[in-house]
């Protein structure tokens, strides 16, 4: 650890007197004498990761070690080490591709996203030659959407009972969770779904089912994910998302988008010029020919889905448009459901910082009149975030537009309708809301102690 | 050492130094701690300084000053910055706790309105703009907030932005314009803007060789200053589009070019600059135990 660290170590303290020597040895370690003689070795003073990423006590250069962890670079090592492996020792390569990470390489190669999926499977296929299986995130985000459409229903019912909290917060945003848990910690935590993000029911189901079905256990897959940010890879190494009986994380490394451009520059390959590869339809929604997305926007529908569904269930009202209101600024909407002059539901979007600020301090002021807000750290959403491809000589706004474009323009499927999902529900997880489903799709949060550097002031 | 150096023809104009200020090796005075003073920050036991073998007289009534407050339960931590606002009824604190408090000024004291949160750790500065509507703050977490507030008190964020690539010493405004400028430990002033419904960074001023401590502009607002901890102060112009001197501007957007670097006058980092909008006067504090005083020789050419 960097010398400000100022994480404390737990160390067995023996009662007695303070002062204590230390001899260095030959071989550099430290024992430290007792009065009484004795000679104790000393630890050395080691900090996990995770604590250092989750402190921001010091200038820290642990995010950016976690993040070199997990890059385009690694994954080459991975694949290359793969290959040369023992068959014993071989893991199963599977890559799930998010849906706004595919609309992003649309954008840039000038294809429509069916086309660049498949050359995608085709692409990550010939990688090292050990990429196995070619995955769509939008399928386990038909998890996420239901999960959350219960877990707020769930919550309306039972407000005033004390429990749950309204508004129900989004959790997809790993930007949003890691600033929520820093810098607001235990006020704003009992508000954030517990629904997992769509990255990570992935994680569950690759590492859990599909392991099952291939007969492995879950250390041996070695599952990518192509994300549209960097926060992902914060989300990704989790202590949560780690399986302590294998010893393997959900997902082991998270690229962005960017970095698939620069893996297919290294490759010296054009995209577009990758012959298709028919799409893997093991975890899918629709047949080999067809994608499917969800209504609601580039950052997953959490609003959309949650509104709609709450309306048939807690009032029986059937909604099939829905009309955003802009407040100050883009980032900043409401949505509201009214019969016959009353509030039954007032939902709102808020990305950005300067948006979430505002709601936080709101609802710390007890003036928040929402019952749901989809938070996401990005101004406009998951297709403008951080890890996507930048624009090239065309303007950002052109650009994203034209990613937003691509994205809206596949079929959208009703999660209830899939029926893939269902039955997964039944022979994976045991039914809806089994303590097995709870597990596998559902998380918990954290609040970051605040460190207080007694020591040294940077002015 | 003090003197006037003649500015050769196509040199970088060349301030003067003020005669009579030689760089002392004491420091110039010490914080008393008397009865009912108040320390904003942490309070520290004042030693008197040895040199010095007296108290001064306690202030006669109608002379002197008189403390009027002790504000000690606004922050859990170092209040770093203090700044009033142009109508002078509210003061706002920033601190390392990071939060920064605004209190409004009663008969019998002051109240804390509000407590502007959401910076992930110290806040190291806040300024008022001089419209008296807008408010701006950075943070060690390398960010600057824009905070807006309406006739009802209340402040919402209005813009957050992440330029900078390190911690975020100082904030300061444009004396007449809704422009921030910023300085920071990644060697640069950042300046921003309203454009459309956000804010956004127009310019970067590159050429410091370590952090950025402040920045203040000239009275006028088309020159600012910038001292470091690379031990110069750099002086920018603001070069609008079209302009005679054939500076290169992108688009609609002014350009700022450094028209003169203060080197090999202090032997220290650069904590403050200030520029005085009534003489012209530029103002150092360095970490050399001086203060330095700089003015523009006349006969200098006002494009360097």
């Amino acid at each position: 650890p960097f010398q400000e660290c100022i994480k404390p170590v737990k160390v067995e303290k023996k009662p007695g007197n303070a002062a204590a020597k230390i001899r260095i040895e030959a071989d550099g370690s430290y024992f430290q004498i007792n009065q009484d003689g004795g000679a104790q070795k000393l630890e050395k003073a080691k900090i996990t990761l995770n604590d250092c990423l989750a402190c921001s006590g010091c200038i820290t250069s642990a995010e950016s070690v976690l993040i070199t962890q997990q890059s385009h670079e690694e994954l080459c090592k991975v694949l290359a080490w793969n290959k040369t492996a023992a068959p014993k020792e071989q893991k199963l390569v599977v890559v799930s591709v998010s849906p706004q990470s595919r609309a992003s390489l649309a954008a840039r190669c000038k294809m429509d996203v069916l086309e660049t999926a498949k050359k995608l499977t085709a692409f990550f296929k010939s990688l090292g030659k050990c990429v196995h299986y070619v995955f769509d995130t939008t399928f386990s985000r038909t998890f996420s959407l239901l999960e959350s459409q219960r877990e707020f229903v769930r919550r309306f019912r039972e407000q005033g009972q004390g429990t749950q909290a309204l508004p129900m917060l989004a959790s997809a945003c790993p930007g949003w969770i890691c600033y929520a848990e820093k810098t607001h910690g235990s006020f704003i935590i009992p508000y954030i779904s517990t629904t997992k993000s769509p990255q990570q029911v992935m994680g569950s189901l690759v590492k859990g089912h599909f392991a099952e079905q291939q007969h492995l256990r879950p250390d041996q897959i070695y599952h990518v994910t192509v994300m549209p940010c960097y926060d992902k890879k914060l989300e990704a190494s989790r202590p949560d998302f780690f399986n302590q009986e294998y010893q393997t994380r959900d997902v082991d490394c998270v690229i962005t988008t960017g970095e698939v451009l620069k893996l297919l520059e290294q490759e010296g390959i054009s995209l577009s010029d990758v012959a298709p590869a028919p799409l893997d339809t093991m975890f899918s929604s629709a047949a080999a020919e067809e994608l499917t997305s969800h209504s609601g926007g580039g950052s997953g529908g959490y609003l959309e889905h949650i509104y709609k569904h709450a309306a048939k269930e807690l009032f029986g009202i059937q909604v099939d448009t829905i009309q955003y209101k802009p407040l100050k600024n883009k980032d900043f909407q409401e949505v509201t459901l009214e019969k016959d002059g009353v509030v039954l539901l007032q939902f709102a979007l808020a990305y950005g910082f300067r948006n979430i600020q505002n709601l936080v301090q709101k609802l710390k002021r007890g003036k928040s009149p929402y019952h749901y807000v989809e938070v996401m750290a990005c101004p406009s959403g998951c297709l403008n975030g951080g890890g996507q491809i930048k624009a090239d000589g065309e303007s950002s706004k052109d650009q994203l537009q034209q990613v937003e474009r691509l994205y809206e323009a596949l079929q959208t499927e009703v999660p209830e309708k899939n029926r893939t999902v269902a039955a997964l529900y039944e022979q994976w997880l045991g039914g809806v809301g089994s303590d097995k489903a709870l597990k596998a799709l559902h998380t918990q949060y954290h609040a970051v102690e605040r460190a207080s550097t007694g020591f040294n002031i940077k002015w | 050492g003090a003197g006037a150096a003649v500015p050769r023809p196509g040199a970088p104009r060349v301030p003067v130094l003020v005669p009579g200020l030689e760089p002392r090796r004491e420091p110039a005075g010490v914080l008393r701690r008397g009865p009912d003073c108040a320390a904003v920050g942490q309070g520290r036991a004042c030693v008197p300084h040895p040199q010095r073998g007296h108290h001064p007289a306690p202030p006669t009534p109608g002379q002197g000053w008189a403390c009027r407050a002790v504000l000690g339960e606004g922050h859990q931590r170092t209040v770093r910055r203090v700044a009033w606002s142009p109508c002078g009824s509210y003061l706002a604190s920033a601190s390392f706790d990071a939060t920064t408090c605004i209190w409004k000024k009663q008969e019998d004291g002051f109240e804390c309105v509000t407590t502007l949160e959401g910076h992930e750790n110290e806040v190291k500065s806040v300024a008022w703009a001089p419209s008296g509507t807008l408010l701006a703050t950075c943070s060690r977490d390398k960010s600057v907030w824009v905070w807006e507030v309406d006739e009802e008190e209340e402040y919402e964020c209005v813009s957050v932005l992440n330029s900078h690539t390190q911690d975020v010493k100082h904030v300061v405004w444009h004396p007449n314009q809704e422009l921030l400028a910023s300085a920071s430990y990644d060697d640069t002033v950042k300046l921003y803007q309203e454009e459309e419904d956000d804010w956004v960074c127009c310019a970067t001023l590159e050429g410091h060789e370590s952090t950025v401590w402040s920045v203040a502009f000239d009275r006028s607002g088309e020159r600012l200053a910038s001292c470091s901890d690379d031990k110069t102060v750099r002086i920018w112009r603001r070069y609008k589009p079209g302009n005679e001197e054939g500076v290169a501007c992108s688009g609609t957007d002014p350009t700022w070019k450094c028209v003169c670097n203060l080197s090999g006058y202090h032997t220290r980092t650069i904590y403050d600059v200030a520029w005085c909008h009534l003489t012209g006067a530029l103002a150092t504090a360095c970490g050399d135990d001086a203060i330095r005083i700089f003015e523009e020789s006349s006969a200098s050419d006002p494009q360097q």
